[in-house]
């Protein structure tokens, strides 16, 4: 079977979509057709690729709009899921494109340097004797130390496509996310605080970044955790926290959330009253009634147990 | 053209392909891949490292505590894609947390004897000595390490080592070895001189004077003037193209640039296959595959490691288990044709849940790319070069150096020589860090001494004769192939100076080899675009490779005797009495020279190398 | 005949009502029990998770096990609130350790969760029994033209919401099509409606939304519709803000999938309660 691959080119200033055709081989990946191609039609086309076994991160490209590790996705799958023999492949998406499937790191490793990257060991360790750490606490972070830095998270990030200014990668917040659950750091204020200012509550929750790791990493769940680090740090001086307290006392008081309480409980009162012409479209409609009080759950005091007992377990 | 593109993104893409057309302003947008002051040529560097694996990062890292010495990375590609990332066991080092009974010298001797009495003693004692003090390094530096009961970092037991001894992070020991050292150069700011291929370290007159490159964003030819290089840019089994369990960076870059400016390649035909690489694509299959129990079959369905090793089976070392596949593969009861023959490792015989807890990786990688579920059915695999023992001749173990001053080595790239004829697990990612902190330490302390030596108008000549060089290959418009070469480059060092190795063949290689370099200078690149041009650089990779092969196969012609992961049928046994010796392969103009130096021996005295 | 218990979720007994209205006509007519899983909570909606983890995987334990005391599968009609749910079940069904001390937590309160009942939504229902509509279908929907928009959290991520692929679903064009509509194709059906980043970042959300409504305009849809209340909440309120942020000039209705479904079956606009949107209402025949 022959599978036809739109491959989008950017060569200097030059931008275009070629087609190329392959022939569909036993275990092909994205990565061995694209080597096809350069070997036997056209060496002009660029990529980047290292160790073909899912480790290095550097062949991550964009397929029918979803980042893939091309050494590690196999086209059969993709013309399977896709229904369809023809590809289409582009260089990941949210990264500037430097030739053809190439992107651009640099900014993005200039970002992260917010976030001071490395462990800050506490004061008791050294150089010369390590660090010590229960088996508990190295599991808290393990998993995020996976990450292979292949950008795939943050391809079809929806928050980062509409403006990454103000907002850090997915890959950066996991390893944010590393840092600040490692027991090891003397503080993890120092990396938490910087994360918030460069947009932690800012996540859509679109879970696009999770669903696109290929080493099954969940970026999105590396967000919550720090998220729940704020709390549990005491830097909850946000609308985003305020927001996520709000609906969280809200089943501790009632079983459920209040909506027509939800804007002032996150974003104060002055802000609140700014939503005044959203409020009065939703009353018009019937959508929000002021008056309307939630009912409290029956079990409200077995809830407030769950929810207690749950603080009291960690 | 709506169906061509991707549904999500028809819209953003047709917008860019208006913007970028209407500005065209690639070329004035200023990356900071490399710094501002090395796309002038004005930058002074006390130590430009060349390569960002394990040995690079952790060189740069020492060299920088030093706030006056001005250091910088280069890389080809960017600084987290190396070799160094796919290491799976761990690092070696005694510290006694895990065994308290395990010694250095114990370390030391394992190294020894798994190196089978090629390894200069006295490196193999300084490096087991302080391998330890490595492991405690990258703790601090925030390396994932799993855990034991007492909080400390917990050791496991490797092949060939006596004692448990290799700190790890998962099966992906490399991986957290290579972003950890990342994630200090970014918070330490380490200069970078990212996506910049290596084209010569320039060397007039035994003084260095700096290294040429080429930005592959713009493709400017830079010249980045030095006073010290470390060369840190990993092995070269790509050579043997898809029969390599290597990235597709591991192109001998800088054994090839030291070759050119008469620092040796030592050791050259030690190159170790691991026994288990996927038959399609070389990738490798795990060690446990056989530490599980899976069997090794024939054609005919025969176990066949019991002619090779009766008591043992599948679980002798690799060494024996390679040549006992190319042994059947060879005379007939393999499956399949050329690089691509192979035997079968048959998993079926294990109970299903122990295939999907301890060998998920091996299930993964067998479905993906043979398209073979081994729970049902056989999985062909055949050897696959997988390390390279040999490399640059490093004279000093205490600072790296090499022969010509001011250029140091480290890493797999570099022959210090701890891993003589054969390397152990776990070894690699400690040598690695060992001897990139060492050069890290020995090539400042060169330059504070020293100083720049260069001379400015070599570098000039340099550069020039570079950009003469881009125009001409890649304005060429016929002629071989650089992947056609390639792949005969492969062919002839898989069947020539493979698994095993006899006169006539490698005379037959050597020859192949000579007739490809022949071709190489007038072969086609096919892209003369200076942005990115990606066909350049395999061009340049496949020259460094040419002259890396021509050295293995004259290692490998003059070394008649086996010993290590070099096995001559012609001459089966090991040879103490004549080749207890480095093999130390010159280049002078466009011929190789061969010469010996002798091993250092301190404890250990040779024996008999049984497990 | 189909049972459920249904998990309603705090916007349908809020501000969409009309969709919870939709659902409980909808079943009826479609021969689908549904009893209310009494007493539940809200899920989290994805926010409380960020101020303890722990607990809210208790508090959505006490929600599945008050089904499991009915013996009954759950049924979602909320894309948030079926991400949470089968998240919280994904991972106690997956990790002893935290089974054990979620059960802890609720046998205080009397409660204990076993992993019996299976947590689905209306649209996976009614894509595996496509039957349920056979003879039902009384005043298809001929000539329309349908943008089916999925919301996030009932495709990602993969692991948690697996029903099918969630690169690229079709259970919602499968619906369209049986209700005798025609399903659009448009660039922003697997994208994101902004609608949980409301407050933190809301020029991007507005962004966001207004894109996904004009996409689908362009893409000559008629209408859009959508499992997801929060979604239709989105796009529908706050599609003024939303298209003036990406100067987009086409207004359209944004339906519950409900709702969408009691049309096809005869039922009135007012039935559905349709009225209670605000984005080309009059749209809708």
């Amino acid at each position: 079977m022959a599978i036809t691959l739109n491959i989008h080119r950017t060569v200097a200033d030059k931008k275009w979509v070629q087609e190329y055709k392959v022939e569909l081989k036993k275990g092909m990946t994205i990565l061995e057709a694209l080597n096809e191609i350069k070997a036997m039609q056209d060496p002009t086309l660029s990529f980047t690729a290292s160790c073909r076994s899912s480790i290095c991160g550097a062949c991550a490209v964009r397929v029918n709009g979803n980042a893939e590790l091309a050494c590690e996705v196999l086209v059969e799958d993709l013309v399977k899921r896709y229904k369809s023999e023809t590809l289409t492949v582009e260089p990941l998406g949210n990264f500037k494109v430097l030739r053809d499937l190439i992107v651009d790191w640099d900014p993005k490793f200039d970002r992260m340097k917010k976030i001071k990257p490395s462990l800050h060991p506490k004061k008791e360790f050294s150089p010369e004797k390590g660090c010590k750490q229960s088996i508990a606490d190295f599991k808290k972070y393990d998993e995020y130390a996976g990450c292979i830095l292949c950008g795939a998270c943050v391809s079809e990030c929806n928050k980062s496509t509409v403006d990454e200014k103000d907002f850090l990668d997915p890959f950066t917040f996991v390893k944010a996310a590393k840092l600040v659950l490692d027991s090891r750091s003397r503080d993890p204020k120092e990396h938490l605080q910087a994360v918030i200012d460069a947009g932690l509550w800012k996540c859509m929750k679109c879970q696009e970044c999770t669903a696109n790791c290929p080493k099954g990493l969940k970026p999105a769940e590396a967000i919550e955790k720090l998220h729940e680090a704020t709390f549990k740090l005491g830097l909850t001086s946000s609308v985003g926290a305020n927001h996520a307290k709000a609906l969280y006392d809200d089943i501790y008081n009632t079983g459920r959330l209040d909506e027509s309480k939800l804007s002032i409980q996150s974003e104060g009162l002055v802000a609140a009253a700014l939503r005044a012409p959203f409020a009065m479209r939703l009353m018009k409609t019937g959508k929000l009634d002021p008056f309307e009080k939630v009912p409290v759950n029956p079990e409200i005091n077995k809830i407030r147990d769950i929810l207690k007992n749950a603080k009291e377990a960690e | 053209m709506a169906e061509q593109i991707s549904r999500r993104t028809f819209i953003k893409a047709g917008v860019a392909v208006g913007a970028a057309v209407a500005a065209g302003t690639y070329f004035e947008w200023q990356g900071n891949n490399i710094p501002a002051a090395v796309q002038k040529g004005t930058a002074l560097y006390d130590v430009l490292i060349i390569g960002s694996g394990g040995a690079g990062m952790r060189a740069a890292l020492e060299a920088a505590k030093d706030k006056n010495i001005k250091v910088a990375i280069m890389t080809k590609l960017i600084p987290t894609r190396s070799a160094t990332t796919m290491a799976q066991g761990g690092m070696n080092g005694c510290t006694g947390v895990t065994d308290s009974k395990d010694t250095p010298e114990s370390h030391a001797f394992d190294t020894v004897k798994g190196g089978d009495y090629l390894c200069d003693q006295d490196a193999v004692e300084y490096f087991a000595e302080n391998a330890g003090k490595i492991i405690y390094e990258m703790d601090y530096y925030g390396y994932p390490y799993h855990r034991q009961e007492d909080g400390s970092f917990h050791q496991r037991k490797m092949g060939g080592s006596s004692h448990a001894r290799a700190a790890y992070y998962a099966d992906e020991s490399g991986l957290a070895t290579v972003h950890t050292l990342f994630e200090q150069c970014l918070e330490q700011n380490v200069e970078m001189i990212s996506e910049c291929q290596m084209l010569e370290i320039v060397v007039k007159d035994e003084k260095l004077s700096g290294v040429i490159a080429v930005d592959m964003r713009s493709g400017n030819i830079v010249s980045v003037p030095a006073k010290t290089v470390i060369v840190a840019t990993g092995g070269y089994g790509r050579a043997y193209w898809i029969r390599t369990t290597n990235p597709y960076s591991s192109t001998g870059d800088g054994i090839a640039a030291c070759l050119n400016i008469g620092v040796p390649f030592k050791d050259p035909e030690m190159v170790q296959f691991h026994p288990t690489g996927l038959a399609i694509n070389g990738v490798l299959l795990s060690e446990s595959s056989r530490s599980e129990g899976a069997y090794l079959l024939n054609k005919n369905g025969e176990r066949f490691m019991k002619k090779y090793a009766p008591d043992k089976m599948e679980l002798a070392t690799r060494d024996i288990v390679a040549r006992s596949i190319e042994t059947e593969i060879s005379e007939g009861r393999g499956i399949g044709e050329g690089l691509n023959a192979a035997v079968y490792l048959d998993f079926r015989h294990i109970p299903k849940e122990i295939i999907k807890e301890r060998l998920g990786q091996v299930y993964d990688l067998s479905l993906r790319f043979e398209g073979v579920d081994i729970t049902e059915k056989p999985v062909p695999i055949r050897c696959s070069c997988h390390y390279s023992m040999g490399g640059i001749d490093v004279i000093d173990y205490k600072t790296c150096a090499t022969k010509v001053p001011g250029v140091f080595a480290a890493g797999e790239c570099s022959c210090v020589s701890i891993h003589g004829a054969n390397r152990l697990g776990a070894n690699s990612l400690s040598e690695v860090l060992m001897f990139g902190k060492t050069a890290g330490i020995g090539a400042p302390a060169y330059a504070k001494k020293v100083g720049y030596v260069g001379d400015k108008e070599a570098l000039n000549a340099a550069l020039a004769k570079w950009n003469k060089t881009f125009e001409e290959v890649t304005a060429r418009t016929s002629g071989p192939r650089v992947v056609e070469l390639r792949d005969k480059m492969a062919a002839s060092m898989w069947f020539k100076a493979g698994v095993y190795r006899e006169e006539n063949q490698l005379q037959e290689g050597l020859k192949e080899i000579d007739d490809l370099i022949k071709e190489y200078k007038i072969c086609y690149v096919g892209d003369a675009s200076r942005n990115y041009n990606t066909a350049f650089m395999n061009y340049i990779e496949l020259g460094n490779l040419l002259l890396v092969s021509k050295a293995i196969i004259m290692g490998a012609i003059a070394r008649k005797e086996s010993r290590g992961g070099h096995s001559r049928k012609d001459f089966p046994k090991r040879d103490d009495k004549n080749f207890l010796k480095h093999t130390i392969i010159s280049k002078v103009g466009d011929e190789f020279k061969t010469e010996y130096r002798d091993v250092v021996i301190t404890k250990f005295k040779p024996a008999e190398r049984t497990y | 005949m189909m049972k459920y218990a249904l998990f309603p979720g705090c916007v349908l007994e809020g501000a969409a009502k009309e969709a919870y209205m939709a659902t409980k006509k909808v079943a009826v007519a479609l021969g689908i029990e549904l009893v209310e899983i009494p007493n539940w909570t809200c899920c989290g909606a994805s926010h409380a998770q960020g101020v303890d983890e722990l607990a809210l995987i208790a508090i959505n334990a006490r929600n599945m096990a008050i089904a499991e005391g009915m013996g009954l599968p759950i049924m979602t009609v909320c894309n948030t609130c079926t991400l949470e749910l089968r998240q919280a079940k994904a991972k106690l069904d997956s990790d002893k350790n935290l089974k054990a001390k979620v059960n802890e937590i609720l046998a205080k309160s009397g409660y204990e969760y076993k992993g019996t009942s299976e947590i689905t939504h209306l649209l996976w229902v009614l894509a595996s029994n496509p039957n349920v509509f056979e003879g039902k279908i009384t005043k298809p929907l001929k000539g329309v033209k349908v943008a089916g928009y999925y919301g996030c959290h009932l495709l990602r991520p993969p692991k948690v919401m697996n029903y099918e692929d969630g690169k690229n679903p079709e259970s919602l064009e499968k619906i369209i099509s049986i209700l005798g509509a025609t399903p659009v194709e448009f660039d922003f059906k697997l994208k994101c409606c902004g609608f949980h980043a409301f407050f933190t970042a809301e020029r991007d959300v507005m962004t966001v939304t207004g894109e996904a409504v004009d996409s689908a305009a362009k893409a000559g849809a008629d209408m859009m519709v959508t499992p997801c209340p929060l979604c239709q909440m989105q796009l529908d309120m706050y599609q003024p803000e939303g298209r003036a942020a990406v100067k987009s000039k086409v207004e359209i209705p944004v339906l519950h999938l409900p709702q969408l479904i009691g049309l096809a079956m005869g039922m009135s606009k007012e039935d559905m309660g349709i009225n209670r949107h605000i984005s080309a209402v009059e749209k809708i025949k």
